[in-house]
């Protein structure tokens, strides 16, 4: 366009420096572009959410194995302690498998750093019975899906670790006899008008553990919406975040959060039978005969009743020691 | 001197100015035509020839000084860019992944510590994070793309988040309520799930500007090359052909001009190579070894964090296991991080040092984490914490700590280079877009000199 003002004759001496100066121009806008505007950003409250949470998950379906009666074990019969020795990997040492995350049932006590529970003392009373001694004892922390591989690969002597007894289970371990009657029962905050599960509507989100049987019981038997995490301790920081209405679990693990938080408690009537058991290796019924002796005495001395009155009374009201059903 | 804008002779405002009359299409046509007639009737003397000539170099000699000018301009510029806007920005956002890196280790530490040690790494936390929080803030001043502004506002939103949920830990730990564990869990969630992984884009996003800028800074300038090597071929067909027609073997003027044009050229080339080298070796020796360190650095740290984690879940996360060992087989692995650094910069005198002795660090802490893991699933719980956050010599804190001092001088090093070769870069260009342009002009003045001398003999 320049060049084609210059309609009027000129010499080429001024016509020059319009030719530079559209030269420079161009080259001056080539090189520099003007700021660049951005657009504000939108960003959503951030929810922190535990990681392998799932809010819809698949609810397994199929009946329960109720092919064997998943109480009986071994009746005592005349197992000596030192019969019950012979069968540990180590005479001197009775390796036991334990959870160091369960609070109430096998923890570290952050303070301390020292195991303790209901699981942890009943597992200590069996030592003192079976070694003479509470020192001689070797704890493992594993996670609950490692622990039929434990005690059969001999890791572990035996398991106390919020076990229960099903049919699918003894096929793979020897169980004691029931140590503990757990069920399933819903923990919410105080005053949230849930009682039971009759007051669950379906826009009430329950947190519960992935891979345990709870997921299915929820689903079967109310109208609320399971929600599963890995691992069912992060369900009590999201029902603390309100992430979630309720947690529904074992009722010993539910006091377990409950004690640590004054705002929550455990409600209505439990809704499954959770029959705690001690696991052995498969075929090591001497082992399971004589710990079955030792919940017999610890029955009948009190020392049960001690231990339950010292973790779970509190949160779950009195309850007395389940009565042994034995197969023989 | 320093030139603010490409020179363009001073008659360009007054001649260029908008009162100029704008004919239409036609008048242009019509104006073109008798532009041409008038043009080739004068090219068939030889004053027309001479203006014509000095026409061709006044073009050739002008577009070789001002896009030789502009493109030392541009590539200051550039440079100077590199060392504030993307610069700044590449650095922020390696800062950032660095303290959130670190963070989150300390937090993790802190709380499986007790008592006053528990304090003191529990203050390189609250450093980190305020390292953090100044990295942040620079990166917003600097983003310049709706994506990097939409990371840096992600990254502040999760932040807060991030520390509530590491402060709820502490207290609930205090408490003796083992949901604390639960609660930092949670938080090195959503750091390792969302917040590193924004900070991560960000520095690669951040970088990759760095990287085009550099690109741009060490491209050589062909364009203004070109017209300088015609400028100056014309310049002397010019004096050939005058010398055949006048008889007169020297024209001082185009002499003048071809002096001041290959002046000119060959100030430009040096320039040129000068500054493109300097640029060269800020990537190589600056900015290479800092990403790659950083990397080293962040995953040194990430490993850390999923140690901890792992004995704050009691070792009952198997997952943080994964990451420790994925994390850990990055860093000292077979052609892991440490072993890509050593490789490139093993032979480094200042390097091989902190580097030779971070490779050391990271083994003794790599097989101590093995014994912690023995300990910890014997049951030995307390031992496992001790041997892995402890303040003995064999503690795997001592180790670490170590690797991130190791880690920490070789990047010092690296930085100072980088900020050295940018310097020299930028030095090496000042001045030259003024004398370059002061050089172009003297060519195309003696030119017209010499020209019009001649045209001059013919209208005596």
């Amino acid at each position: 366009m320049i060049l084609h003002r210059s309609t009027v004759p000129q010499s080429s001496a001024k016509r020059r420096p319009r030719w530079a100066a559209a030269l420079g121009a161009c080259l001056v806008a080539a090189a520099c572009s003007g700021p660049v505007s951005i657009e504000p950003p939108e960003v959503d409250v951030p929810t922190p959410l535990p990681e392998g949470i799932d809010f819809d998950p698949e609810i397994e379906t199929g009946t329960a194995d109720d092919s064997c009666e998943p109480v009986a074990s071994y009746s005592p019969g005349s197992v000596t302690a030192e019969q019950a020795r012979a069968t540990l990997g180590d005479q001197d040492l009775v390796v036991i498998g334990i959870s160091q995350s369960t609070n109430l049932m096998g923890y570290r006590d952050p303070v301390t750093g020292d195991l303790a529970g209901f699981d942890i003392d009943i597992a200590k009373a069996i030592v003192s019975h079976l070694m003479g001694d509470e020192t001689k004892v070797k704890w493992v922390p594993m996670t609950s899906g490692d622990r039929e591989e434990a005690v059969n690969s001999g890791t572990v002597d035996m398991v106390v670790r919020t076990m229960t007894m099903t049919c699918k289970r003894w096929n793979s371990v020897e169980f004691s006899s029931e140590y503990y009657h757990g069920g399933q029962r819903l923990l919410v905050p105080t005053g949230s008008g849930i009682g039971g599960l009759g007051d669950l509507t379906a826009d009430h989100q329950v947190c519960t553990g992935k891979g345990s049987t709870s997921p299915r019981n929820i689903a079967e038997q109310s109208e609320a919406q399971p929600v599963t995490v890995p691992d069912f301790n992060d369900c009590l920081v999201l029902l603390q975040q309100g992430t979630v209405d309720a947690i529904t679990t074992d009722d010993c693990i539910l006091a377990g959060m409950a004690i640590q938080d004054p705002t929550l408690e455990v409600v209505g009537e439990a809704f499954s039978q959770e029959p705690y058991g001690i696991a052995f290796a498969k075929g090591n019924t001497d082992l399971a005969r004589y710990v079955n002796g030792v919940l017999e005495t610890m029955r009948e001395d009190g020392t049960w009743q001690d231990i339950y009155d010292k973790w779970l009374a509190e949160h779950l009201g009195a309850a007395t020691a389940p009565d042994p059903v034995y197969q023989d | 001197m320093t030139v603010q804008s490409p020179p363009a002779p001073p008659q360009a405002q007054v001649q260029g100015g908008p009162a100029a009359p704008v004919p239409g299409p036609a008048g242009a046509a019509e104006s073109g035509r008798q532009r041409f007639s008038r043009l080739s009737s004068s090219l068939r003397h030889t004053p027309g020839q001479l203006r014509g000539i000095l026409a061709v170099l006044v073009v050739l000699t002008l577009g070789a000084g001002v896009t030789a000018a502009t493109s030392i301009l541009g590539k200051s510029a550039v440079i100077e860019d590199t060392t504030s806007q993307s610069g700044r920005l590449s650095v922020a956002a390696l800062e950032l992944y660095q303290a959130l890196s670190q963070a989150d280790a300390s937090a993790a530490s802190s709380y499986l510590t007790a008592g006053a040690a528990s304090e003191e790494v529990h203050d390189s936390y609250r450093e980190a994070l305020r390292d953090a929080t100044v990295a942040l803030t620079t990166a917003a001043r600097e983003v310049e793309t709706h994506a990097d502004a939409q990371l840096v506002a992600e990254l502040n939103a999760h932040l807060p988040v991030y520390t509530g949920l590491v402060e709820s830990a502490r207290t609930f730990n205090r408490l003796g309520e083992p949901v604390g564990a639960t609660y930092q869990r949670q938080a090195s969630t959503l750091m390792r799930s969302e917040m590193l992984p924004d900070a991560n884009t960000l520095q690669h996003n951040a970088i990759d500007q760095l990287n085009e800028a550099r690109d741009e800074a060490s491209a050589f300038p062909w364009v203004a090359t070109a017209l300088a090597a015609a400028a100056l071929g014309v310049l002397v067909w010019a004096q050939l052909w005058l010398t055949r027609r006048t008889n007169r073997v020297f024209n001082l003027g185009l002499v003048g001009a071809t002096v001041a044009m290959i002046g000119m050229t060959g100030w430009l080339v040096l320039v040129a190579l000068a500054s493109a080298s300097h640029t060269e070796r800020s990537h190589e020796e600056g900015s290479d070894p800092l990403e790659l360190l950083a990397e080293a650095h962040i995953t040194a740290q990430q490993a850390r964090a999923e140690e901890s984690l792992l004995l704050i879940a009691r070792g009952e996360d198997e997952k943080a296991d994964e990451r420790y060992t994925d994390q850990m087989a990055l860093l000292v692995g077979e052609g892991g991080l440490l072993a890509q650094l050593s490789e490139a910069y093993g032979d480094d005198p200042d390097l091989s040092g902190p580097l030779a002795a971070a490779e050391e660090s990271a083994g003794a802490w790599s097989a101590g984490h093995d014994e912690v893991i023995k300990l910890a699933k014997a049951g030995s719980y307390a031992e496992a914490v001790e041997l892995a956050v402890g303040d003995s010599d064999e503690s795997l804190a001592t180790s670490f700590d170590a690797l991130d001092e190791q880690l920490t001088e070789a990047t010092a090093i690296s930085a100072e280079r980088f900020v050295d070769a940018t310097g020299d870069a930028e030095r090496s260009l000042s001045g030259a877009a003024a004398g370059l342009a002061a050089l172009s002009l003297l060519a195309l003045v003696s030119a017209a000199i010499g020209i019009q001398m001649r045209v001059a003999e013919y209208h005596a």
